[in-house]
C-alpha cells in the first residue's frame, strides 16, 4: 500500500525526521507556530479591568459569552485532535505541526482562563455556557457528536470508509470550528477593540487569530493531501455532498446563534446584517479553500474595520500590550 | 426590512433614508469632491447594513460616523467627512448644555475644574480670539484621540470642551498675559506647535501638572529605595514618566554591615516599582510608566536583562516596567575591540558610579587589576562579544533593556558641578544632573515641522520656525513656575536648573514636501541645519530671559562662588530635547518625531482604539499621476504598505520618497539622529526599525549609533515575519490544487457558474504571466515557498504560498 498521510501506526513508527520530507509543507507551517509562540503573560489584562466594568449590559454579555466560548472550545480542539487523529498521522513533521497546534491550544486556553479570574468572571457559568446556551450547544453538539462517532467507534484507518471518516473529523475540527466558529467570536472582540474597550485582551485574541488561521492552515492541507492521496473520496459524490452540506449548517447555526444575539440592534457599531454577511463571505472563503464553489458568493468582507488586522502595526507601546513581537 | 428610529424624548418614527442622505450632503458642503453623489451613495451602502430594525438617534449619528470611518483607506475625503461628522456630534452634545465659551468656563470654575487665576485674564478678549474654521485642519484620528482623552470633562463625565476652546484653554495656563495667550492659541491651534500630553491634559486645571518626566536616582539604602518608591507613586499619579537609575544598589551576594548578612541584590527591588507601577496606572486617563536603568556592569546584570522576559520566575520579572543600559564608553569599546569585561559589585566599587570618561576607565581598570590579583570577593569576567550578543538578542525578543550611552549624556553636561547625570527618562530624551536629593524634571513641546514649510515648497520657513521657537521657550519657561511639583526634589531640580525640552514632530513630512528622500544625504544636511538652527534660537531667546527674568539659580550660585560657568548667563541650563511625540503627533496628524513614515498603510493602536492610517502625500501624488484607484489601494495593501516593488509605479511617482521605516536602513537612521543630535543640548529619542534580515547585523548597527554619537536609543522594532490570515483580501491556500473541486457535479451543487476569481482562468493568467515576465519568473513563482514570494501583484496571484 502506498504511504498515506493517514494511516494505522504504531509507538515504533515514524520517529525519524528526514532531510527531505514527504510533505514539506508541515515543516513549514511548523516552523510558522514555533515564530508565532506568545504566552498570556506578555499581555497586560488587569489594564482591562476598569473597562470591563464600563462596558454595556450588551456588550458584556457579548463578551463574556465570546470568552466563555473559547475557554471551553479551546480545550474541545485539543480533545478532537488528540482522540480522533492525532494518532492516525503517519508523517513526523505532520505529528510535529500538529503538536504545535496542541501546545498552542494550551497556551490559548490559558490565556482565556487569566482572562476570566481578571473580571472575576463566574468560572462555573464561563465553562458551561457553550452547552447551557441553546443555541451554543447546537454549535458544539455538531462538533461532538460527529467526533463521538469516530473517536469511539472502531474504524480502519487504512480502508477508503475510515480516510472519509477522519477528513471529516478534521474538517468538523480545524475548518468548521477554528475556521468559521472562531472567527466569529474574533470578529465580536475586533469590534471591542474598534471602539476602543478591553484593547490589551483584543491585542490576545490578535495573537490567538495568528495561531488559529495556522492551524486552519494545517487542517485545509491535510484534507487537501487526503484528497490526493485518495482520489476515490471526491468520487463519491454523496459525500462530497454531504462534506459542503456540514460545511454550511456550520455556518447556519453560527447565524442563528447571532441572530440570537444581535437580534434588532447594533452592538458595538455592529448589526447582524453585517455579520450575517461576514459569515457568509468567511463561508465563501473556507469552501473555495477546499476546491468547493463559493454559495453565498460575497467577495468583500463587509466588516471593513477587520482591515487593521491585514495591515501592520505600530503600537503605542507605553499604553497597549504589543502583539507585534517576535518570540524566537 | 422596516426600520423604526427612536428619537431622544422617546417617540417613533419610521427611518426615512433621504433624511440621512440630507445630513451626509450636509456634512460634504464646501467640500472640492468630484462627484459627492457617489460618496453619498458609497456611505449609505456602508450604513444600509448597519441599521438594526430599531435605532435611536444617537446610535445612528455613531452608525453614520461609522459608516463613513470605515471607508477611510479609500480616499482622504472620507477622512475628512469623517472628521466633521465627529465634530458635528461633540458640538451638538455640548451646545446641548453649554451656550459658549463663557458658560464653558463657568461651568469649570463652578465645578472646580480650572484653576481660579485663570478669571483674571479678559475673557472676552480671548473668546473673540477664538477661530472654529481651524477646526478644519484636524484629522479623524486627531480628533478622536482628542475627543476620548483630552477634551475637557465635566463632573458627570460628560464632554464640555470644543477643540478651539481646549486649544484656548491650554494656552491660558501657560500665557503671562492676554497678548501672550492669543499668540500661543493661535500657534497651537494652526497646530503649529504642540505641548506634551501632560500639559495638554492639565494645563489651567486645577491640577496644574504639566511635566512629562521625572528622573530620579536611588541610592544604596532601604531609606533610599522606599523613599523613592514614596516619590514614585507620587509622580505616577499625575501621568508622569518615571525613570530610575538603580546601579548604586549593591549586588547579589554583597554584604550589609548593619545585619552582617548578604544582600538579595537589586532584582527584588526593582519588583517593588513594578507592582506599584502597575496598581497605580488604572487611576488615569493613560497610564504611568516607568523604565529602570543599570550600567551594565553591575554584577546583577544577567537578572536584569532578563526582567523582560515572560516566562521563569515571577518575582524575578517586571512586565510592566521598561528597563535600559546605561552604557559606559569603556565598555564598547572593549566590546568592539573584542576585550573582556568585568562585572563588579557596586557595594565595593562605589566609585565607578559617579565616574564618566576617561576617569571611569581608570577607576574600571584599576579594579580589574584587583581583580586579576584575587583582591575581590565578588567579580565576574566576560567575553564582552558574547556579552552584547546575548543583550541585542533579548533586545530583539523582549524589546528590552534599551541602550543609553552614559559618556555621551555626560559630555555635553551643562553642569557638571551641580551633579553628574544619572540616566536617562522613559523615553530617552532627557538629559539633566541629578542626584538622590534632585529628581530631573522636563517639560516638552515639540514644534510641527510640516507646518513650517514655505509656500513654494523650496524650503523651510525659517522665520516662522524662528517665531513659533521663540514662543516655546517662553511658554516653557512660564510653565516652570505655575507647575505642580509631586516631590521636593522634582522641585529642587526645575528651580536650580529650569531645564525645558523643545523636540519636533513632522520631519519626516516636511521633507516630502521638499521633495527630500528621507533615505538620502539631503535629508541628513537639512536635520544638522535644523539642529543648529533650533538650537540658535533657543539659546537667544534664553539668554533674553536671562536678561529679564534672571539666569538659571546655579548658574547664579556658582558665579557667586567665584567659579563661574564659561558660558554667557541663560534662563536655562538645558533647552532641547527630541521627544518620540507619539500621542502628539496623531493630534497633530502628522509623521511622529524625527522618524519616517511607518508605512504607507498601516494601523496603529492607541488607548484611543486602532486607527488605519494612511500617507496622505503619497495618495495626493499618485491622484494627481491619475493612480490612486481602488485597485492601487488594494495593491498598497497587499504590499503591506510598501510601494517599492509595484513596478507600474515606476517613473510615475518619485518612489525613493515613500520608503517605509523598515526600508531605510537603519545606519540611515542612526545618521539622521546623530545629525540632529549635533546640536540638541539634551538627548534624541531615536527607535530603531530593523528588517528581518538585518537581525543578523544588529551589533554592527548598534555599535555605529554610539561611534556616531548617538546618546540614546529607544525602541528597536523589529519586523515580525508571521501573520494572521489576511482578513479582508483574497488569500490562496489551495494553489492549483482541485480539492473537491475535482468531483463532478456535485460540488457546484448546481448553483449558477459564476467565475470564480481563484478558479478562474489560472492557466490563462499563467500564460499572461509569461508573456509578460518569462518563463523563468513564472516558474519561479509557481515554486515558490513563503521565504520568495514574488512581489508583483500578478505574479502573487499564480505563487502558491502568497497570502
Amino acid at each position: 500500500m502506498p504511504h498515506k498521510l493517514i494511516g494505522r501506526t504504531s509507538v515504533r513508527d515514524n520517529i525519524k525526521l528526514s532531510e527531505d520530507p514527504s510533505y514539506p509543507i508541515f515543516k513549514e507551517l511548523y516552523e510558522k507556530q514555533k515564530k508565532a509562540v506568545w504566552f498570556p503573560e506578555e499581555l497586560n489584562i488587569q489594564q482591562d479591568a476598569l473597562d470591563y466594568h464600563t462596558l454595556s449590559e450588551d456588550e458584556k454579555d457579548l463578551f463574556d459569552t465570546a470568552v466563555g466560548y473559547f475557554c471551553s472550545s479551546e480545550l474541545l480542539v485539543q480533545n478532537v485532535l488528540v482522540n480522533s487523529f492525532f494518532p492516525l498521522l503517519t508523517d513526523p513533521h505532520a505529528k510535529m505541526s500538529f503538536s504545535t497546534q496542541l501546545f498552542m491550544e494550551n497556551i490559548h486556553s490559558d490565556f482565556f482562563e487569566i482572562v476570566l479570574q481578571s473580571f472575576g468572571m463566574d468560572r462555573e457559568k464561563m465553562y458551561d455556557v457553550a452547552f447551557d446556551d441553546p443555541i451554543l450547544r447546537k454549535k458544539q453538539s455538531l462538533i461532538v457528536d460527529e467526533i463521538d462517532k469516530i473517536s469511539y467507534g472502531r474504524i480502519d484507518p487504512n480502508s477508503l470508509e475510515g480516510q472519509k471518516q477522519i477528513l471529516r473529523a478534521i474538517l468538523l475540527n480545524n475548518i468548521i470550528l477554528e475556521g468559521i466558529f472562531f472567527y466569529s467570536s474574533f470578529a465580536h472582540f475586533f469590534a471591542l477593540k474598534d471602539m476602543a474597550k478591553m484593547k490589551n485582551v483584543v491585542s490576545g485574541v490578535e495573537l490567538v487569530l495568528i495561531d488559529e488561521s495556522l492551524h486552519l492552515q494545517n487542517g485545509i492541507e491535510a484534507i487537501l493531501i487526503m484528497l490526493d492521496e485518495n482520489p476515490e473520496i471526491v468520487e463519491d459524490q454523496e459525500y462530497v455532498q454531504e462534506i459542503r452540506d456540514v460545511i454550511l449548517e456550520g455556518t447556519a447555526l453560527e447565524i442563528e446563534y447571532v441572530k440570537h444575539k444581535f437580534g434588532d440592534r447594533t452592538i458595538l457599531g455592529i448589526s447582524y446584517g453585517e455579520l450575517e454577511r461576514y459569515l457568509k463571505y468567511i463561508t465563501d472563503r473556507r469552501l473555495q479553500e477546499l476546491g468547493f464553489e463559493q454559495e453565498f458568493h460575497i467577495n468583500e468582507n463587509p466588516l471593513r474595520f477587520l482591515q487593521k488586522e491585514d495591515v501592520k502595526k505600530l503600537i503605542n507601546f507605553f499604553e497597549v500590550s504589543s502583539t507585534e513581537y517576535t518570540n524566537y | 426590512m422596516k426600520r423604526t428610529v427612536i428619537k431622544r424624548d422617546g417617540t417613533e418614527e419610521p427611518f426615512r433614508t433621504q433624511q440621512i442622505i440630507n445630513a451626509i450632503f450636509e456634512i460634504i458642503q464646501g467640500l472640492e469632491v468630484e462627484d459627492d453623489y457617489e460618496l453619498v451613495f458609497l456611505i449609505m451602502k456602508e450604513l444600509d447594513l448597519k441599521v438594526p430594525e430599531r435605532v435611536t438617534t444617537e446610535e445612528l449619528d455613531r452608525l453614520v460616523l461609522k459608516a463613513i470611518e470605515q471607508l477611510i483607506p479609500k480616499h482622504p475625503v472620507y477622512d475628512t467627512l469623517a472628521t466633521r461628522q465627529l465634530l458635528k456630534l461633540i458640538n451638538k452634545g455640548i451646545d446641548r448644555r453649554l451656550d459658549d465659551f463663557h458658560d464653558f468656563l463657568e461651568q469649570a470654575f463652578e465645578q472646580e475644574l480650572l484653576d481660579e487665576r485663570l478669571k483674571e485674564f479678559d475673557l472676552d478678549l480671548l473668546a473673540e480670539s477664538l477661530n472654529f474654521e481651524r477646526d478644519g485642519l484636524l484629522g479623524y484620528f486627531g480628533l478622536t484621540t482628542l475627543n476620548d482623552r483630552y477634551l475637557m470633562k465635566n463632573r458627570d463625565q460628560q464632554v464640555i470642551e470644543k477643540p478651539q476652546w481646549f486649544f484656548m484653554r491650554v494656552a491660558m495656563g501657560i500665557g503671562n498675559s492676554n497678548e501672550e495667550i492669543v499668540k500661543i492659541y493661535n500657534k497651537l491651534s494652526k497646530l503649529e506647535y504642540l505641548h506634551s500630553t501632560p500639559t495638554l491634559f492639565n494645563s489651567g486645571t486645577v491640577t496644574s501638572q504639566y511635566s512629562s518626566c521625572y528622573v530620579s536616582v536611588v541610592d544604596d539604602s532601604l531609606d533610599s529605595i522606599m523613599d523613592k518608591a514614596r516619590e514614585t507613586a507620587f509622580l505616577a499619579k499625575y501621568a508622569g514618566g518615571v525613570g530610575t537609575d538603580v546601579t548604586r544598589i549593591r549586588a547579589t551576594g554583597s554584604n550589609i554591615e548593619s545585619l552582617n548578612a548578604p544582600s538579595s541584590g537589586a532584582i527584588p527591588f526593582i519588583k517593588i516599582f513594578d507592582t506599584l507601577v502597575n496598581s497605580i496606572q488604572q487611576g488615569g486617563r493613560r497610564r504611568s510608566s516607568q523604565v529602570i536603568s543599570m550600567q551594565p556592569w553591575h554584577l546583577d546584570i544577567d537578572g536584569f536583562m532578563d526582567l523582560r522576559e515572560t516566562t521563569g520566575n515571577a518575582y524575578f520579572r517586571t512586565p510592566s516596567l521598561n528597563t535600559k543600559l546605561w552604557m559606559p564608553d569603556e565598555m564598547m569599546r572593549r566590546i568592539k575591540e573584542g576585550e573582556p569585561i568585568y562585572l563588579f559589585d557596586p557595594g565595593v566599587c562605589g566609585e565607578l558610579v559617579d565616574a564618566i570618561g576617561d576617569d571611569f576607565r581608570k577607576k574600571y581598570e584599576k579594579r580589574i587589576e584587583q581583580a586579576e590579583a584575587g583582591e575581590l570577593e565578588q567579580f565576574k569576567k566576560l567575553d564582552s562579544q558574547n556579552f552584547f550578543k546575548k543583550y541585542l538578542f533579548k533586545l530583539a525578543k523582549t524589546g528590552h533593556p534599551w541602550l543609553i550611552f552614559k559618556d555621551e549624556h555626560n559630555r555635553h553636561n551643562p553642569c557638571p558641578e551641580y551633579s553628574v547625570i544619572n540616566s536617562s527618562n522613559l523615553c530617552t530624551e532627557i538629559s539633566i544632573p541629578n542626584r538622590p536629593d534632585s529628581t530631573a524634571v522636563c517639560t516638552l513641546a515639540s514644534v510641527n515641522l510640516s507646518k513650517h514649510v514655505n509656500e513654494a515648497q523650496d524650503d523651510i520657513d525659517w522665520d516662522k520656525l524662528e517665531d513659533t521657537l521663540e514662543v516655546m521657550v517662553r511658554g516653557l519657561d512660564n510653565i516652570l513656575d505655575k507647575n505642580f511639583y509631586p516631590s521636593e526634589a522634582a522641585r529642587r531640580n526645575t528651580m536650580d536648573l529650569r531645564p525645558l525640552g523643545i523636540g519636533m514632530m513632522g520631519f519626516a513630512e516636511a521633507l516630502i514636501d521638499l521633495d527630500i528622500a528621507y533615505d538620502s544625504e539631503e535629508a541628513v544636511i537639512l536635520a544638522r541645519k535644523l539642529g543648529s538652527f533650533m538650537r540658535e534660537v533657543a539659546y537667544r531667546t534664553s539668554q533674553e530671559l536671562a536678561e529679564e527674568r534672571g539666569a538659571f539659580k546655579h548658574y547664579q550660585e556658582m558665579e557667586e562662588q567665584g567659579n563661574p560657568y564659561d558660558y554667557e548667563p541663560r534662563r536655562n541650563a538645558v533647552l532641547l530635547a527630541i521627544a518620540p511625540t507619539a500621542s502628539i503627533s496623531i493630534i497633530t496628524g502628522t509623521t511622529s518625531s524625527i522618524d519616517s513614515y511607518f508605512s504607507n498603510l498601516y494601523s496603529r493602536d492607541t488607548l484611543s482604539g486602532k486607527h488605519i492610517v494612511i500617507n496622505r502625500q503619497l495618495i495626493e501624488d499618485l491622484e494627481e499621476q491619475g493612480q490612486w484607484s481602488d485597485e492601487m489601494a488594494d495593491t498598497i495593501k497587499a504590499n503591506n504598505g510598501s510601494v517599492q516593488h509595484i513596478d507600474e509605479l515606476d517613473g510615475i511617482i518619485d518612489k525613493q520618497l515613500y520608503k517605509t521605516a523598515y526600508e531605510i536602513h537603519p545606519k540611515r537612521q542612526v545618521d539622521i539622529a546623530a545629525a540632529f543630535q549635533e546640536s540638541i543640548d539634551q538627548a534624541v529619542s531615536k527607535s530603531l526599525y530593523i528588517d528581518e534580515q538585518l537581525r543578523d547585523n544588529m551589533e554592527e548597527i548598534y555599535l555605529y549609533a554610539w561611534e556616531k554619537k548617538l546618546k540614546s536609543t529607544y525602541y528597536c522594532f523589529i519586523d515580525k515575519v508571521v501573520k494572521g490570515e489576511k482578513y479582508t483580501e483574497k488569500v490562496n491556500k489551495r494553489g492549483s490544487r482541485k480539492g473537491f473541486g475535482a468531483s463532478g457535479s456535485s460540488a457546484d451543487n448546481g448553483t449558477p457558474k459564476k467565475t470564480d476569481p481563484v478558479e478562474e482562468d489560472k492557466a490563462e493568467l499563467e500564460a499572461k504571466a509569461r508573456e509578460k515576465f518569462g518563463d523563468e519568473a513564472v516558474d519561479q513563482a509557481l515554486e515558490a515557498d513563503a521565504n520568495s514570494c514574488p512581489t508583483d501583484p500578478m505574479l502573487r496571484r499564480i505563487c502558491p504560498a502568497c497570502e
